[in-house]
């Protein structure tokens, strides 16, 4: 029976923790690096702080003293070290936890009919949105974005301003968390989580109250820390919103609104047939389910132009009949006869299905993960998640371009089964290679020590998609090729950002 | 003992009933499994599934149970498993699973009445994929069980028995390195799998080997989450059944068989399934 206790006691789950860091570098002349949305760091105003010696501001370092420090429970400090393993990284992990708990695809009604997910009755049957990739993809990329922009303008008056941390101000106050000399006005926490609350809350509508709740702890734990006073915050929160709004107005324009425009599929199975595929893509799904986002490919890129889209499409995949797709179809059958364990465990790593953060949400994490272990600055770590991110979106807009312009078959419309789960998309490109490739080659460039280990993850998402027999070879090496050249538009726009 | 949609449950002759072999007497099993389901419980929601249709798992189980002593018996099995769905395109699974076994004890009769001690474990003896549920062949996770059962003689052949288990299941490891668990996401492969009840009630007629037994079984897990609107179910469900079948066995020498129906009435986050068994039995002497 003590083996039964033992095993009963055990049940919680143990995760890797995140511990708060003092960053390797504070970037001082990070308020001078480009901006993804804003014009500048300065195109958003922030109000001259009170000087350290006003009486408005000593009474808020009273109030820290006296009554916020000496009263804290032990929520709180929990919440301090929460939040202070950093912002931007747990609101990361916020949207990617959003991501999977929204990546279902609808339930088909009594009549055969799946209904589109309503953004205005979010939590409805099905709940709005589903976070398939192409969304996740899209989402973290101006959580990303607008994190980014919000902190380069933080550096910029934090610098300018140089209002001192409390603890620096009144050496009695010991806060929580390492210290640096990184000025406390805006507060840096305030504006990652008002910035964030404001494109998740867009996002992922149905989560108010959840997301409201992370927001206002995400805004005490710098004051229950003792790094920040209300004014560091007040001002943070204003700036992040402010922010945030100029990035949500280029989402609601970026042509997200129409992506899902099932009455071009018409048209696009007629030029797929034109180009000389005899049999475009079907629905496997019973019943027939409408294709995911088949106008995502028209939604408006980062970090090159539409002309350059169709430019860098991939060339058209290998036809029916063909020795090359004969090939292919003959390594898939192979794989289904005699699937070993190791394929099969890559299959399944690299899934990403239903219920999950889906592969962007799968290399923010390794984003994360690296910018951790770098000890990035809060701004470093933002600027990381905003390349990586905006890569991830642009190579799903290239990728679905791809999939609807050849509207090529799965696999499974030559009789082959699945152990991962089949996508309700055309086939030619691979989503996983080109989202894998795209995130390896920004992640390669900020940390080229590594890129090996990230290359070789994504050359392993990349055949997974054919161990699980979604994919012919060909999808994933010109998803590959295509997302290492989407990648590298990324990278050609962070080195000339001012950060190196 | 197991819990997973569609899954067979071997309980032909078995560590949960108030049988025992002689000291020194063996009986062997083969016993071939047959579990189908169409409509399951997603979450509370009963639905079918188009892209599933039927969803059938076979089995052939070895087994053996041995007379320590005439109160005293040790039970082993172990089964090769095969899923396959009649619809859609995921790929039927399989392999060979859990060796599991079982000591059973019990007390001397007291008016008809005896009390009996089950310990057991399990443990998955292939490298089988636990997370492509409904399409695994199993869970993957270790159990260890305790079950207390109470038997009856009504009469010198009608007995009631009434028995009620404990499953402690370990952690299983994923091959995700992440997954959802109610609305939190956890970012390792370590799956808690939870714990477990199981209750049955039987009544039953017995003469020498021959036996005629109908039951109403109940497994409940201690904690979990429920499959998510059009999900997959995970190895975190909380899976709840009722089910109530008969069972029989024919022995009237060294040679017998055994024959086993099941039907879940109600459930959650479970396959509503049918199970069929028939086992061929050889019982012999050791020493």
């Amino acid at each position: 029976m003590i083996a039964f206790t033992l095993l009963a006691c055990s049940k919680e789950v143990n995760e890797v923790g995140l511990l708060p860091y003092l960053p390797a570098k504070l970037d001082e002349t990070g308020g001078n690096w480009k901006t993804f949305v804003l014009s500048s760091g300065s195109e958003v105003a922030v109000d001259v702080p009170r000087l350290v010696s006003d009486a408005v501001y000593l009474k808020e370092i009273d109030s820290l003293k006296t009554v916020v420090i000496p009263s804290l429970t032990g929520d709180q400090r929990a919440a301090v070290l929460y939040w202070g393993a950093g912002a931007v990284l747990r609101w990361n992990e916020i949207g990617r936890e959003l991501a999977a708990r929204y990546n279902l695809p609808p339930a088909a009604n009594s009549a055969g009919v799946y209904p589109v997910p309503n953004s205005a009755d979010p939590l409805a049957d099905p709940k709005f949105p589903f976070a398939n990739p192409p969304y996740t993809a899209r989402a973290l990329a101006y959580l990303s974005v607008a994190q980014y922009d919000a902190l380069v303008s933080t550096w910029k008056y934090k610098f300018l301003y140089n209002r001192q941390a409390p603890y620096q101000v009144d050496a009695t106050i010991k806060p929580l968390l390492p210290t640096s000399n990184l000025p406390a006005y805006p507060s840096t926490d305030a504006v990652v989580a008002q910035a964030s609350y404001t494109i998740l809350l867009a996002m992922f509508p149905g989560e108010g109250p959840f997301l409201a709740s992370k927001l206002a702890e995400a805004k005490n734990a710098p004051i229950w820390a003792g790094v920040c006073v209300g004014s560091d915050v007040n001002a943070g929160a204003k700036l992040g919103a402010a922010v945030a709004a100029k990035v949500m107005a280029r989402a609601k324009t970026d042509g997200m609104g129409s992506a899902n425009n099932q009455a071009l599929t018409a048209a696009m199975i007629s030029n797929s047939k034109a180009l000389g595929l005899p049999n475009p893509w079907i629905s496997q799904e019973i019943p027939m389910r409408p294709p995911m986002l088949p106008n995502y490919g028209a939604v408006k890129t980062w970090n090159f132009d539409r002309s350059t889209l169709e430019l860098i499409r991939p060339e058209k995949p290998y036809l029916e009949g063909s020795a090359e797709f004969n090939a292919d179809l003959e390594e898939l059958k192979s794989i289904q006869a005699n699937q070993t364990r190791t394929q099969a465990a890559i299959a399944n790593y690299w899934a990403d299905g239903p219920g999950s953060f889906t592969p962007p949400g799968h290399w923010h994490r390794y984003a994360a993960q690296a910018g951790v272990e770098a000890k990035l600055s809060e701004l470093r770590m933002a600027r990381m998640f905003a390349y990586v991110g905006t890569a991830l979106m642009d190579a799903g807009i290239g990728c679905w371009d791809t999939k609807y312009y050849y509207y090529s078959p799965r696999p499974q419309q030559f009789g082959l089964k699945t152990s991962v789960g089949l996508p309700n998309f055309p086939s030619y490109t691979s989503g996983h290679s080109t989202f894998s490739y795209a995130a390896s080659t920004v992640l390669s460039s900020l940390f080229p020590e590594r890129t090996k280990t990230f290359e070789g993850y994504a050359q392993e998402a990349s055949d997974s998609r054919v161990y699980g027999l979604i994919h012919f070879r060909v999808d994933c090496t010109m998803g590959g090729k295509h997302g290492k050249v989407i990648g590298a538009f990324a990278v050609q726009r962070a080195v000339a950002d001012g950060a190196n | 003992m197991f819990c997973l949609l569609g899954f067979v449950e071997l309980k032909a002759q078995m560590p949960h009933d108030a049988i025992y072999m002689n000291k020194n007497l063996a009986c062997g099993a083969l016993v071939y499994g047959n579990n189908y389901w169409t409509n399951y419980w997603e979450n509370s929601l009963k639905r079918d599934n188009p892209n599933i249709g039927r969803l059938t798992t076979q089995s052939v189980t070895a087994m053996i149970a041995y007379g320590i002593k005439r109160d005293l018996n040790v039970i082993a099995m172990i089964p090769f498993v095969k899923t396959e769905a009649s619809q859609g395109n995921l790929l039927g699974q399989q392999g060979v699973q859990d060796l599991s076994v079982f000591l059973k004890a019990k007390t001397k009769s007291y008016h008809g009445l005896t009390a009996h001690g089950v310990l057991g474990f399990s443990i998955p003896v292939s490298n089988y994929v636990p997370d492509f549920m409904p399409m695994s062949i199993g869970l993957g996770a270790k159990t260890l069980l305790a079950r207390g059962i109470i038997s009856y003689n009504v009469t010198k052949n009608i007995y009631l028995s009434s028995s009620i288990a404990y499953q402690a299941r370990s952690f299983v490891k994923a091959d995700r390195d992440a997954y959802l668990s109610g609305s939190k996401l956890y970012n390792t492969d370590q799956v808690p799998v939870p714990d477990a009840f199981d209750a049955a009630f039987r009544v039953g007629y017995l003469k020498k080997d021959n036996q005629l037994e109908l039951f109403a079984e109940h497994f409940s897990c201690t904690k979990g989450d429920d499959i998510l609107r059009n999900n997959m179910p995970f190895l975190t469900n909380d899976m709840t059944m009722t089910s109530v079948g008969m069972y029989g066995k024919y022995q009237p020498k060294s040679f017998g068989v055994n024959a086993r129906v099941a039907y879940v009435v109600d459930g959650q986050n479970v396959g509503q399934s049918t199970t069929l068994s028939v086992g061929l039995l050889y019982q012999f002497k050791v020493k």
